[in-house]
């Protein structure tokens, strides 16, 4: 990225010139200083954990409904194999596992919430600047303008990675006495549970930069939200229908959407589908690379 | 030092600037005149890299604004009141300006002093009346302390007190050496602030020269003649480089000749004069007939307003 660093203080107004860092700085200043961005962060910390916490409870309950329901909650109903009513505690896990409740995935379970908000916060990060006008201060201020772009794009980054890793850390602990009385431990060591919390703020983030791109091809905040929630919520529920139709192709569709991909990045505990947490990984970054290349032509040769 | 080479912009069919070349120069303060969407912000706006050019090219000191090392410093530009986000405070405004180029906080403070913002800097940007926010634009314009400075319409919803900062401003920071470069609509106010103009109308430049020229040279002296022989003597004046109105009863308005030629001509040929009056020209009248050809959005007459309006008679010409 092109950054200039050659110090050419100016008398009255000291100063070191345009540096990276000092637009990085900038980036951050303007983030903070918005009443509205920090009850929207607060608000995320609550939502996630409140949701991961509702599915904690949930997610005990279902385990030990599965115990109660013994063999046939694996099998199904009308197969009733012989021997113990009942079934273990790991039985019963994986029974959840199975159906898509991924116990272990817990700490990340209010994840479409930051995904939601901080999408939309991301997008807001850079469409708020064209409806207020103030692109035209930050353009005459960095007029090679990328390297405003890479800045608000590290500040969501670090943001968005950093409220999701801790969300996902508290509710990680929230859920262990909740998850112990319905029988089931849980701890950093377990299939999925770290790795999930680790990795769950890199969805997020890049998410956030799907939403910063967006906001700055589109320009409009209420148009950079609606495309950013059908890229992530409404492509997954149309591939889904899709699905229905005869044939394998539709069924392999649903597979490469930003959402599903980003997903199977988490879910390691989950053999069942075809993508590799790996492949879904590049998967989503493939789709990160569509709109941010464009994003960032955009904001170097379009008048603002 | 502003140097602009046939710049040109269009926006679709649209010409905004039609290749103007000018240079605005260092120690003192060159206006920027014209009509309402003459092109003046338009070629502000391309200045600082904001629109690029579809033809031609414009330096600011030397080099292209988007090539300087420290952009604040070279130029600082009040193109628009409204471009602070409307819920961040002044001050917050200020400072996250002042970081892209590690300008100290104590700056900050220094141009919210100087622009009278101290009361308010706390307070949300998006609250403000135009002249405060024109304040704020002003002080970050001169955050950086440029070289160059470039104002569009500074005076506009300033009160009286802040009209006058502004021209004390303008004509201090030319008297130091730098590059005053601000755009108005008004005539008057160019007359009170401005040694140098360039005056726009659709897209093109109409005149550029020093005010006292324009105001001298532009047009032509007028003399009214009053005669009891409103046609004869016009005729006996009249001739090449010469014009003649006639507007009123027993009144002709004589361009091209001045009152001791139009006595000598009266008096050799017999006819009463009772009155001949040098007419000045006023700066506005001198304005008006520069752009009189190249207003876009000429008013209508009142007893027009009914009819269908022509409204961009300018463009649809």
């Amino acid at each position: 990225m092109s950054t200039t660093t050659i110090p050419s203080p100016s008398a009255a107004a000291g100063g070191t010139g345009l540096t990276f860092s000092g637009v990085l700085r900038s980036e951050w200043i303007k983030f903070r200083s918005l009443r509205s961005t920090q009850l929207l962060l607060l608000f995320t910390f609550v939502a996630m954990v409140g949701v991961g916490t509702f599915a904690a409870w949930a997610r005990g309950k279902a385990v030990e409904r599965f115990m109660e329901l013994g063999p046939a909650a694996v099998n199904g109903p009308g197969v009733s194999p012989s021997g113990s009513p009942k079934l273990t505690i790991d039985q019963a896990i994986a029974a959840a596992n199975a159906n898509g409740l991924n116990i272990y995935g817990t700490p990340i379970a209010g994840i479409q919430m930051g995904v939601l908000i901080l999408g939309a916060l991301a997008v807001l990060l850079i469409s708020s600047e064209f409806g207020t006008g103030m692109i035209r201060s930050t353009m005459t201020a960095v007029p090679k303008r990328l390297p405003t772009f890479f800045a608000k794009a590290i500040v969501l980054v670090v943001v968005s990675y950093v409220l999701t890793l801790v969300s996902a850390f508290v509710t990680f602990l929230i859920s262990i006495p909740i998850m112990s009385s319905a029988g089931i431990t849980m701890s950093l060591g377990m299939d999925g549970v770290l790795s999930s919390i680790l990795l769950g703020g890199v969805y997020v983030a890049g998410v956030a930069l799907v939403g910063l791109s967006l906001g700055t091809l589109i320009r409009s905040s209420a148009g950079g939200i609606v495309v950013l929630v059908g890229l992530f919520f409404l492509l997954q529920i149309a591939t889904q229908l899709l699905g229905l139709v005869p044939g394998d192709f539709w069924k392999y569709v649903g597979q490469y959407v930003p959402s599903v991909a980003g997903g199977r990045m988490l879910e390691i505990g989950d053999k069942a589908a075809f993508i590799s947490p790996l492949s879904g990984g590049l998967i989503f970054l493939g789709w990160i690379v569509l709109v941010t290349v464009p994003a960032v032509i955009s904001l170097k040769n379009r008048d603002v | 030092m502003i140097e602009a080479v046939n710049l040109t912009k269009h926006y679709g069919a649209k010409t905004a600037v039609a290749g103007v070349t000018f240079t605005v120069k260092p120690g003192m303060v060159t206006g920027f005149l014209g009509p309402n969407g003459a092109g003046k912000s338009t070629t502000m706006r391309m200045i600082v890299g904001l629109d690029k050019p579809t033809a031609g090219s414009v330096t600011v000191n030397g080099k292209p604004y988007v090539k300087h090392h420290d952009p604040l410093h070279q130029v600082g530009a009040l193109l628009d009141a409204k471009a602070v986000h409307t819920s961040r405070s002044a001050y917050n405004h200020l400072l996250a300006m002042a970081a892209t180029h590690g300008i100290p906080t104590s700056r900050v403070n220094e141009v919210i002093d100087m622009t009278g913002l101290a009361a308010v800097a706390k307070k949300k940007a998006g609250g403000f009346s135009l002249g405060m926010g024109q304040r704020l634009g002003i002080a970050s314009a001169l955050l950086g302390d440029p070289q160059t400075l470039i104002l569009d319409e500074p005076v506009n919803g300033l009160d009286p007190e802040g009209v006058l900062w502004v021209r004390n401003l303008a004509k201090h920071l030319a008297a130091q050496g730098k590059t005053v470069f601000l755009s108005s609509h008004l005539m008057s106010e160019m007359a009170q602030t401005a040694d140098h103009l360039i005056v726009i109308g659709r897209g093109r430049i109409i005149a550029d020269a020093p005010i006292a020229e324009i105001l001298a040279g532009n047009q032509q002296a007028k003399v009214r003649v009053r005669t009891a022989d409103v046609t004869h003597l016009g005729q006996l004046l009249s001739g090449s480089g010469v014009q003649v109105e006639c507007n009123e009863n027993e009144t002709l308005e004589v361009s091209g000749l001045d009152s001791r030629q139009i006595a000598k001509i009266a008096l050799d040929n017999h006819v009463l004069v009772y009155e001949l009056t040098p007419l000045s020209t006023s700066l506005e009248e001198a304005y008006f007939d520069l752009t009189k050809d190249s207003v876009e959005y000429h008013s209508q007459e009142l007893d027009d307003a009914a009819a269908p309006a022509p409204a961009l008679e300018g463009t649809l010409k």
